[in-house]
């Protein structure tokens, strides 16, 4: 099967102020590879991510989408969002729209899509993550896997060819990690192309065939899941993991 | 208790003579506050969504020189209009345009009146609406650009309309105010409730009793319009509980179907779930 690299990510580093917190990050994501990027905490991972999204301008370097790079595209970062999907931490869900126009608003507002065809698909993938009952309720009558389910669909409802998921759990109480994770599960397995920074080991040795383990800045070790959570060849990766087992 | 009867014979003769003059004059009142704050409103979140445009050192230099401008001149504005008295800024621009033109073009003092009393309170809004748009969390305008909003979207669709919601009780204050600080409009001829007091007390000399038709006025006034910000502001809140949309056809005959894609002429009953039969 010939997979064609979506995004390219090549030298890219980020300093605030002083502060390098990126430096020299180098991996490339191809169409249906779900990367998984862990580290500790302070090691980069959500920044990475928020580069990527252009949430936060990288200092230097390029991000390639469709070979195209997109930090020099001016005034392009609304567009290239709009195909590039992003789960956040504390959901971002609008908190003075249902969930119904969450899912809708990006759609007629942002793609042009006309109201009915927008209600559709937003339920699709309402349906899809166990949400479509309660398509009525503001953000604030649902619990935190409730909201992080919507934010999926609202995220889906734009048809994104690649989604990113900053620390998608960690804002959740235990019980409800499951349904997120078994929604994140089931995109995969549509094929998804995905991008999660996450702190559930299993999870990302189940999900990805991709690990990316970064490591003060730096991507330490990259490979196969099975490489990296089996045999690391480096010791901070070792290290890092054996805090995990221990537990 | 002599007084009291004497007062009320002197404030019924009034109403009965002058009634109309004063509601003419309290009609004029609420039409300038109305007005001018909604006005003011849309001055103060246009100078809000300027003002808050994002910028970085890596924009052109001819944006942030804008931006900057543009800045600099929003600042100036509120500074002068927030830090002078409204009735000398009535009578300064009332005055400075036939002084300019040389007589040649004169303000009517019905336009000026709504002019003085939008910008002022514009300069009002601007800063109230500059911190509404701060206390909204950074998350809402994330979370909109990450599905390509672009700024002016995300202020329009997402930021402003919670930043609306959470100034509401600022822009009652600002109302209130305009509706009792427009009498210093009187300034420049504006005929509104204080005016016709003013009028009506130089052809009768009942000072107290004018006083006390025109403080009842003012006050069903406000009261009036505090009451119904408040019930606009329960109105944005929404309902504390949602309904249950269902495509399970069996539930249909339980009356729990609100689904968007089904008529809602249906004649199916919306039952009402508190959040709590939920868990």
């Amino acid at each position: 099967m010939n997979k064609q690299n979506i995004l390219q990510i090549r030298h890219l580093s980020k300093t605030f102020g002083k502060n390098e917190v990126l430096r020299d990050i180098d991996f490339s994501v191809k169409t249906g590879d779900v990367t998984t990027i862990i580290g500790s905490s302070g090691s980069g991972k959500s920044t990475l991510l928020r580069c990527i999204n252009l949430l936060e301008t990288p200092t230097s370097g390029e991000i390639l989408y469709h070979g195209e790079n997109i930090i020099s595209l001016k005034g392009g970062a609304p567009k290239y969002r709009s195909h590039v999907g992003m789960v956040f931490q504390s959901f971002n869900l609008f908190n003075n729209m249902s969930v119904l126009k969450n899912c809708m608003v990006g759609q007629i507002k942002v793609l042009g899509a006309g109201r009915d065809e927008a209600q559709q698909r937003a339920m699709e993938y309402l349906n899809k993550v166990g949400m479509s009952q309660y398509i009525h309720a503001k953000p604030r009558q649902l619990s935190g896997g409730q909201k992080q389910r919507v934010a999926i669909a609202r995220a889906m409802s734009m048809q994104p060819e690649v989604l990113l998921f900053d620390e998608p759990t960690s804002a959740l109480d235990p019980e409800m990690v499951g349904e997120v994770l078994s929604v994140m599960r089931s995109l995969a397995k549509d094929g998804m192309t995905m991008i999660v920074v996450t702190h559930e080991m299993d999870f990302a040795r189940e999900i990805s065939n991709h690990v990316v383990f970064m490591s003060n800045g730096v991507i330490c070790e990259e490979g196969s899941p099975d490489e990296l959570f089996l045999h690391p060849k480096k010791q901070e990766t070792a290290d890092f993991l054996s805090r995990f087992r221990s537990e | 208790m002599g007084t009291f009867f004497d007062l009320f014979t002197d404030v019924a003769g009034l109403w009965q003579k002058y009634s109309s003059q004063y509601l003419s004059g309290a009609w004029s009142t609420i039409k300038l506050a109305v007005i001018a704050t909604a006005v003011g409103c849309i001055i103060g979140l246009a100078c809000g969504i300027l003002q808050t445009i994002p910028h970085a050192k890596t924009d052109n230099p001819v944006k942030r020189v804008l931006l900057t401008v543009l800045r600099a001149v929003i600042r100036v504005y509120v500074e002068v209009f927030r830090g002078t008295p409204m009735i000398l800024q009535a009578v300064f621009i009332y005055f400075a345009v036939p002084y300019f033109t040389k007589n040649a073009v004169r303000l009517e003092m019905v336009p000026a009146a709504y002019l003085v009393v939008s910008i002022n309170t514009g300069a009002y809004m601007a800063e109230t609406v500059r911190g509404g748009i701060l206390s909204i969390d950074v998350g809402q305008t994330e979370g909109a650009k990450s599905i390509g909003m672009n700024h002016f979207q995300t202020m329009l669709y997402v930021v402003l309309p919670q930043t609306l919601r959470n100034i509401l009780p600022q822009i009652a204050n600002n109302l209130i105010i305009n509706i009792k600080d427009t009498s210093v409009m009187f300034i420049i001829g504006y005929s509104e409730l204080f005016a016709v007091h003013k009028g009506i007390t130089g052809a009768t000399y009942k000072y107290f009793p004018s006083a006390v038709i025109a403080m009842i006025i003012y006050l069903i006034m406000t009261i009036v319009c505090s009451a119904l910000l408040r019930l606009w502001e329960n109105k944005m809140d929404g309902p504390e509980n949602f309904d249950i949309a269902t495509t399970d056809t069996l539930a249909h005959t339980s009356g729990m179907i609100n689904y968007p894609n089904k008529k809602k002429k249906n004649g199916a009953k919306r039952r009402r779930l508190a959040l709590g039969d939920l868990r």
